[in-house]
């Protein structure tokens, strides 16, 4: 019992860095319907800018980690307005690509830094150890992707039900046309878009970093995996983003803990399930509920 | 048709000659003479250079495919090089025991089936659903490979082919044998690509592509032509698949990673979507582009003076490769979306048209 409830919290903990991921993702496609494969990259530069500030620059981590999260909110501000805004209106397939070969072009630029190669990790600011619940540990880093996330959501909780911006940003998800005719600034909205989702991306980031370390490969994997996390919570609902994240991170959890054995008995060498149970969910979603929990179904027949 | 030297528009007088392979004999003798070209081709070539020409042909076969499922009937797919895999390991499982030109259609077969499964959910929705479909499809490939014992854990699984009718095979002709094995297969799916979609299944994708609701009303399924185009794009990344684990002698995992699916992906819309002479561009233009790229970062490695210039702990080679591919793509789809082709199409037309403007 105690091993379950002590996989399910490290399943939260990770679950809660794909929900901050999945986060702008979800927002982008929301009010702009552009898939962003270049979601791994953010959450790399993210971190990575973090780290620099840092260490190399030696600012106080808080305040590395909060200039951190504007600069890449800026990055993906630039993103929008430079490679996304001239292909309006262009079919889908550009839009993908783009962000593709923007993934491409970023990856290249992170190899002109040291971080290209090898691995980082932080300072380390919060002691060591964590909290004991009754046989439970929870460890520092692990409360604090927890507490991140709450934190977060509540943010945007707030800005999406009481702020302009964010009661703007629900009008042009909702329905463009009517929103433009109505004096909302779609362009201003999709770069909106873009920035918080640098800004969730590069929160991301810096707590994968403070938990488990730097390094470009693996943090650009998290832009993956967060493909099923929104699938399976509904490609356009930010709850979704959150309780799908949440329920991937749990099940890799789990997988790892108890598939793994399973399969290794079965004959399938060296497990590593927890690499492969996302996209088996995703596809099964795609097959059965392929609008996931929380997302609005659109009705045609196709 | 009448005097082909003042062509000034469609003599097309019948449906029967809409629907015909070539437009008129200009492009039969035209088309002739790229064949006998690309026959003669490997006789001034060395050894290593035809492996490129090899390489180049095979990712043509495969972004063919990838212009029935993408280009075609407008869905994106992220997983051709999965399709590829499977039709590769299909190869390498038969091959000790079956004939090649039966291992290859099987191979082909193996990723339908594949590429029927993964366009399930093409029944229920559209676009970037799909899209995550194949992505998923791709990462379970790649993980399921290199964790079964079954297929060596994604380590090397010979292919050995030593002689076909009595012409022996060895480490010098192997390269120039398979030149011609790959042109074979290449002009028969070319063929085989513009007669289907030059007839009622291919109109009816492009019109399942540009808007499914009114084929619908028109009498299509979109539901099985969507399943017909993920299917048939597979087959042919399947065929493709297993000619690479020929002319490799070995089937890895690391051919067919997601990496490769997007550099295919690349080369479709490089060369221009849903069009023949950009499935053979799109694939040249980026293999030129990483031999060159390669290329440069050796110079790079080799000069003193650039080695100075750069911080230690940057590795300026491998950053080349994603920068100038992502660049690419995304110069192409912003400045130029139709391709490769689409300049072949204006050199074309300016010869036509000569000495007029247009």
């Amino acid at each position: 019992m105690t091993d379950f409830l002590q996989n399910l919290i490290s399943g939260i903990a990770v679950g809660c860095i794909y929900a901050l991921a999945a986060l702008g993702f979800v927002l982008i496609y929301k009010s702009s319907r552009v898939i962003n494969f270049a979601n791994g990259q953010l959450i790399a530069i993210g971190a990575f800018t973090a780290y620099a500030l840092a260490v190399w620059m030696g600012l106080p981590v808080l305040l590395a980690a909060l200039l951190a999260l504007l600069l890449t909110a800026l990055l993906g501000f630039v993103v929008e307005r430079v490679f996304l805004r001239r292909l309006v209106g262009q079919p889908i397939i550009s839009v993908i690509m783009v962000t593709i070969g923007l993934a491409s072009v970023l990856d290249g630029l992170m190899y002109l830094t040291p971080f290209g190669s090898g691995n980082f990790t932080f300072p380390p600011f919060l002691p060591p150890g964590g909290l004991n619940l009754g046989g439970l540990n929870i460890s520092y880093p692990q409360l604090l992707a927890i507490g991140f996330t709450v934190v977060f959501l509540l943010m945007f909780g707030w800005f999406f039900q009481r702020s302009v911006l964010g009661i703007a940003m629900r009008a042009v998800a909702d329905d463009q046309m009517a929103s433009m005719s109505l004096g909302v600034s779609v362009e201003k909205v999709f770069a909106l878009a873009w920035a918080i989702a640098g800004l969730t991306a590069a929160a991301a980031g810096i707590v994968v970093g403070m938990v488990s370390g730097l390094n470009q490969d693996s943090l650009i994997a998290i832009g993956l995996a967060v493909f099923p996390a929104v699938i399976l919570g509904g490609l356009d609902s930010v709850p979704g983003a959150v309780v799908g994240g949440i329920i991937i991170g749990v099940l890799q959890s789990f997988s790892t803990a108890y598939l793994d054995p399973l399969l290794t008995q079965v004959g399938l060498v060296g497990g590593g399930s927890q690499y492969a149970m996302p996209f088996v969910v995703l596809l099964i979603m795609l097959w059965f509920k392929p609008h996931g929990l929380f997302g609005t179904e659109e009705i045609e027949r196709v | 048709m009448r005097n082909p030297w003042a062509q000034t528009g469609n003599y097309r007088t019948s449906y029967a000659q809409d629907t015909t392979i070539f437009a008129n004999y200009r492009e039969i003798v035209s088309v002739g003479l790229l064949l006998v070209a690309l026959c003669l081709l490997p006789l001034f070539l060395e050894r290593s250079q035809v492996l490129v020409l090899n390489f180049i042909l095979i990712y043509a076969i495969a972004v063919l495919g990838l212009n029935i499922t993408t280009g075609y009937a407008g869905l994106i797919s992220i997983g051709q090089a999965a399709f590829m895999g499977v039709g590769a390991y299909t190869v390498a499982l038969t091959a000790p025991s079956l004939p090649f030109w039966l291992t290859l259609p099987l191979g082909g077969l193996a990723a339908a089936v594949a590429g029927f499964l993964v366009g399930i959910p093409s029944l229920r929705v559209k676009h970037l659903y799909l899209a995550l479909a194949t992505l998923a499809f791709q990462e379970i490939f790649v993980w399921v490979v290199g964790r079964s014992p079954a297929l060596a854990q994604g380590a090397a699984i010979p292919v050995e082919m030593r002689n076909f009718l009595g012409l022996e095979i060895t480490f010098r002709n192997h390269n120039y044998f398979w030149y011609y094995v790959i042109l074979f297969v290449l002009v028969l799916m070319v063929i085989a690509w513009r007669n289907l979609l030059r007839g009622k299944y291919g109109r009816a994708l492009i019109a399942v592509r540009d808007n499914d609701r009114a084929a619908d009303a028109m009498g299509m399924d979109p539901g099985r032509t969507k399943l017909f185009a993920f299917a048939l794009g597979a087959f042919y990344g399947g065929v493709a698949g297993g000619l690479l684990a020929y002319l490799q002698r070995a089937v890895v995992v690391e051919e067919f990673t997601l990496a490769r699916s997007v550099a295919l992906l690349a080369m479709a819309i490089v060369g221009g979507l849903g069009t023949v002479v950009g499935s053979l561009l799109g694939p040249a233009f980026i293999e030129f582009l990483r031999l060159g790229v390669e290329r440069l970062s050796e110079w790079m490695k080799a000069n003193p003076f650039i080695q100075s210039i750069t911080p230690a702990g940057v590795d300026v080679a491998s950053a080349l490769l994603p920068l100038s591919f992502g660049l690419v793509i995304v110069l192409f789809l912003i400045f130029e979306p139709r391709g490769l082709y689409n300049w072949w199409r204006l050199v074309r037309s300016y010869f036509r048209t000569w000495p007029f403007k247009y």
